[in-house]
């Protein structure tokens, strides 16, 4: 018989065939180059930046870029974006091929874990010059001990991305309700904007919304708490985290919390604050430019809340740039970066997007000023909060991948905003997740 | 040219007598013609096979390598043996992911291979009788099939994402309260068949109305005669002379729902709770999220593997049919 759809007869072998090439499509999606042949550095330096802020971003950094003019022997720099789709395959097989850059931004964590595979050159050398220029001692406190592993500087920080308490000024007046300033006033906000039928802890853990699970540390850290011990061991079930998501689960089971949020995209949360259905909830520094319109005027970053303990804190993300060992010149990667942080400054004065500086100087220019809530999350936010290896630590170190936006995490943040769950399981299932992760 | 000459010559072909030969075997200048023929062949055809080689058969041999190791997205690691199977098939932390990941990925399949048959090939019967804009229906009822799935999956998440999402506004409009069509672990499941059933059906669809147009009329009036009536002719005549097409739509259909990656992974990410996630999805986040590339590859390893035993499976099927 003809197959009518190819006009054709199919032999058994052509079509298994057929079958077995579209078969390994998932192969191909789950194969990786592992190999380290080929490749090699050109003369020119390869930086890698992501695409941080707007549309304005990348091709303002491209141009400052390619103004750069090195020294006497020491190769010019090239500029490639490089999309976020993807990006950690990107890396990975650029780096495995040596054909990748000397000089990339990239994935939060990313430094750590290529520092842990040996493809890291450190920043050690760097920043003593940078004590001569000034540059080093302009660091926000804190900052550049986020970086250190133990055999040195993994990365510089480069730009912020903070976890705040942000806040719907209409709302609020129109429920009656004060800022929250503690767990309590924070309830006490919550039961107000409900009244309104205005959800107070607005949050999105769905597809590729990560800040779920990051507000969730927050309350952790915020009690004292946090995700690893100062052996950079995974320590959740903690009587201070316990208290954290009890306290959550509480926001949940109360109403609370928008039960749909579980699920929800970051385009989904805006659009709940755009509906003015959400009136108080944890997101980025960038909330407000994101929702954008009548927001800009009416969300407003709220002060750190203190937590029972008497403590505060929250989460964030130093990103930071990498200097790679497959470089033309390690001299030619130091110096190029040098020239960049001295000059990167219209990033952020020039609204590109990005997020917050790790510069003082350039949070002090009269362009950062102008952002009330921006000046609010480095002057209150930044100085107490902290990184994923929190509470036993400051610096970053390989282990944090296996919380950063994994299924381990995606899991537990569903589990407690789904409301299915009670704390101690959650951490628990939480704590043995991690550690099965970082044995393998 | 006669009937009879032409059974003849086949017939000689058949015992290896040339058309006009006698029967002698050929001489050895027809040999040397015939193996530079060959050589002929193989060189021009040698560039596509190698790259054929190279796409299909070196990440699979590659996959392999890996699946047998402890190695990073950089390092090829330490050779462990069947380590990484066992531990995702038995005792290992993925194993109760996986084998939640595999039983979705089976509903997923037969959902999406079924439920997009049955409409694609209700549709084919209803395109078959000639009504005014026939041409124009067509067209729209490919658009879920041509439209990206990028935008097909924002156009779903508008539709049920959020309370004030269309449809539940719908369902709260008809008293079932606030539905969470894709925060609800079951309801998540559900959404993402029928989305994807959604997006299938039209190749369905185009499947069936070619098998359909091969059929011939005057079968069904032969059966008209004999007394038939529609649902006779349906079970009887359309349904058995359609079954090569419909096996070969089941077979890719089933190789598009195992691999789809992207209508899951775009919707819900394989949330809440894991409760959507496919055995694609989960290789992907098992290896460029938790960074377990041995374990990720076992997975795709495994997948590809079922994926090849059902299509040979139903190809049998496909042979079974023809000879019947």
């Amino acid at each position: 018989m003809t197959n009518s759809f190819t006009g054709s007869n199919v032999s058994r072998r052509s079509f298994i065939g057929l079958a077995g090439a579209a078969a390994s499509i998932p192969l191909l999606a789950a194969c990786t180059g592992g190999s380290s042949s080929g490749g090699g550095g050109s003369k020119t330096l390869k930086f890698w930046n992501m695409p941080w802020g707007n549309t304005s971003f990348n091709p303002l950094d491209k141009k400052i870029t390619e103004a750069y003019k090195p020294a006497n022997g020491l190769p010019a720099a090239s500029y490639q974006e490089i999309q976020w789709a993807n990006f950690t395959q990107t890396f990975s097989s650029a780096v495995a091929s040596n054909t990748g850059p000397a000089v990339s931004s990239g994935g939060g964590t990313q430094a750590f874990q290529f520092e842990s595979q040996g493809a890291i050159a450190y920043a050690d050398n760097l920043l003593n010059s940078w004590k001569n220029n000034g540059l080093y001692a302009d660091f926000l406190p804190g900052l550049l001990d986020a970086m250190k592993v133990p055999k040195g500087y993994a990365a510089v920080p480069y730009n912020l991305d903070m976890r705040v308490l942000w806040y719907s000024k209409s709302l609020l007046a129109q429920a009656g309700a004060n800022v929250p300033t503690d767990w309590q006033s924070f309830l006490d906000t919550c039961a107000a904007l409900k009244k309104i039928g205005v959800y107070g802890y607005g949050t999105s853990a769905g597809a590729g919304s990560f800040t779920g699970g990051h507000i969730l540390v927050s309350w952790m850290i915020n009690n004292g708490g946090g995700l690893f011990d100062q052996n950079q061991q995974p320590n959740c079930v903690t009587q201070e985290n316990i208290d954290a998501m009890n306290f959550v689960l509480e926001c949940v089971n109360k109403g609370y919390v928008d039960p749909a949020s579980p699920t929800y995209t970051s385009a989904n949360a805006q659009s709940q604050w755009k509906a003015k259905k959400f009136g108080m909830g944890f997101d980025t520094a960038g909330l407000a430019q994101n929702v954008g319109g009548a927001a800009l005027d009416d969300l407003v970053v709220a002060s750190p809340l203190t937590s029972p303990n008497g403590k505060k804190g929250a989460l964030y993300f130093p990103n930071n740039i990498m200097m790679y060992k497959n470089t033309p010149s390690q001299e030619g990667s130091e110096a190029f970066l040098t020239y960049y942080y001295q000059n990167m400054s219209p990033l952020w004065t020039q609204a590109t997007g990005i997020g917050l500086p790790p510069l003082k100087s350039i949070t002090q220019t009269k362009e950062f000023q102008a952002n009330a809530n921006n000046v609010k999350v480095i002057n209150e936010w930044q100085p107490i909060s902290k990184t994923w290896a929190a509470p036993g630590g400051t610096a970053l170190f390989l282990g944090v991948t296996t919380v950063d936006g994994t299924p381990a995490m995606d899991t537990f943040t569903q589990s407690i905003l789904g409301g299915k769950t009670d704390a101690k399981t959650a951490l628990t299932n939480l704590q043995n997740a991690i550690k099965a992760n970082m044995k393998s | 040219m006669s009937t009879s000459s032409i059974a003849d010559q086949v017939g000689r072909a058949k015992r290896g007598v040339g058309v006009s030969g006698s029967g002698r075997s050929a001489g050895p200048r027809k040999n040397r013609r015939l193996r530079a023929k060959g050589w002929t062949y193989i060189i021009f055809t040698a560039p596509a096979l190698v790259l054929l080689l190279l796409i299909n058969l070196y990440p699979v041999i590659y996959a392999a390598y890996q699946s047998l190791r402890n190695g990073t997205l950089i390092q090829g690691g330490d050779f462990v043996g069947f380590t990484n199977y066992i531990d995702t098939l038995v005792s290992g932390n993925l194993s109760p992911a996986f084998w939640q990941a595999a039983l979705f990925t089976l509903i997923f399949t037969l959902v999406g291979v079924f439920g997009s048959w049955v409409i694609g090939l209700v549709l084919a019967l209803l395109l078959r009788t000639r009504i005014p804009g026939g041409g124009v229906f067509k067209v729209l009822l490919l658009l879920p099939w041509i439209v990206p799935v990028v935008v097909s999956a924002f156009s779903w998440n508008w539709l049920v994402a959020t309370p004030q999402s269309p449809f539940p506004m719908l369902a709260q409009s008809l008293g079932l309260g606030n539905v969470l069509f894709l925060a609800n672990p079951t309801l998540a499941k559900v959404t993402v068949c029928v989305f994807k059933v959604w997006i299938s059906f039209p190749f369905m669809m185009m499947m069936m109305s070619s098998a359909l147009a091969s059929v011939d009329n005057n079968v069904y009036e032969a059966a008209k005669v004999d007394g038939a009536g529609s649902w006779q002719a349906f079970t009887q005549i359309t349904l058995p002379l359609i079954s090569r097409s419909t096996y070969i739509s089941w077979i890719l259909m089933t190789i598009f729902c195992v691999n789809d990656f992207p209508t899951i992974f775009l919707l819900t990410g394989g949330g809440p709770v894991g409760s959507t996630t496919s055995l694609v999805v989960l290789a992907y986040r098992t290896v460029f999220e938790n960074f377990q590339v041995g374990p990720g590859v076992a997975i795709a390893f495994m997948t590809t593997i079922v994926l090849i035993v059902v299509s040979v499976i139903l190809y049998r099927q496909i042979r079974k049919a023809s000879v019947e």
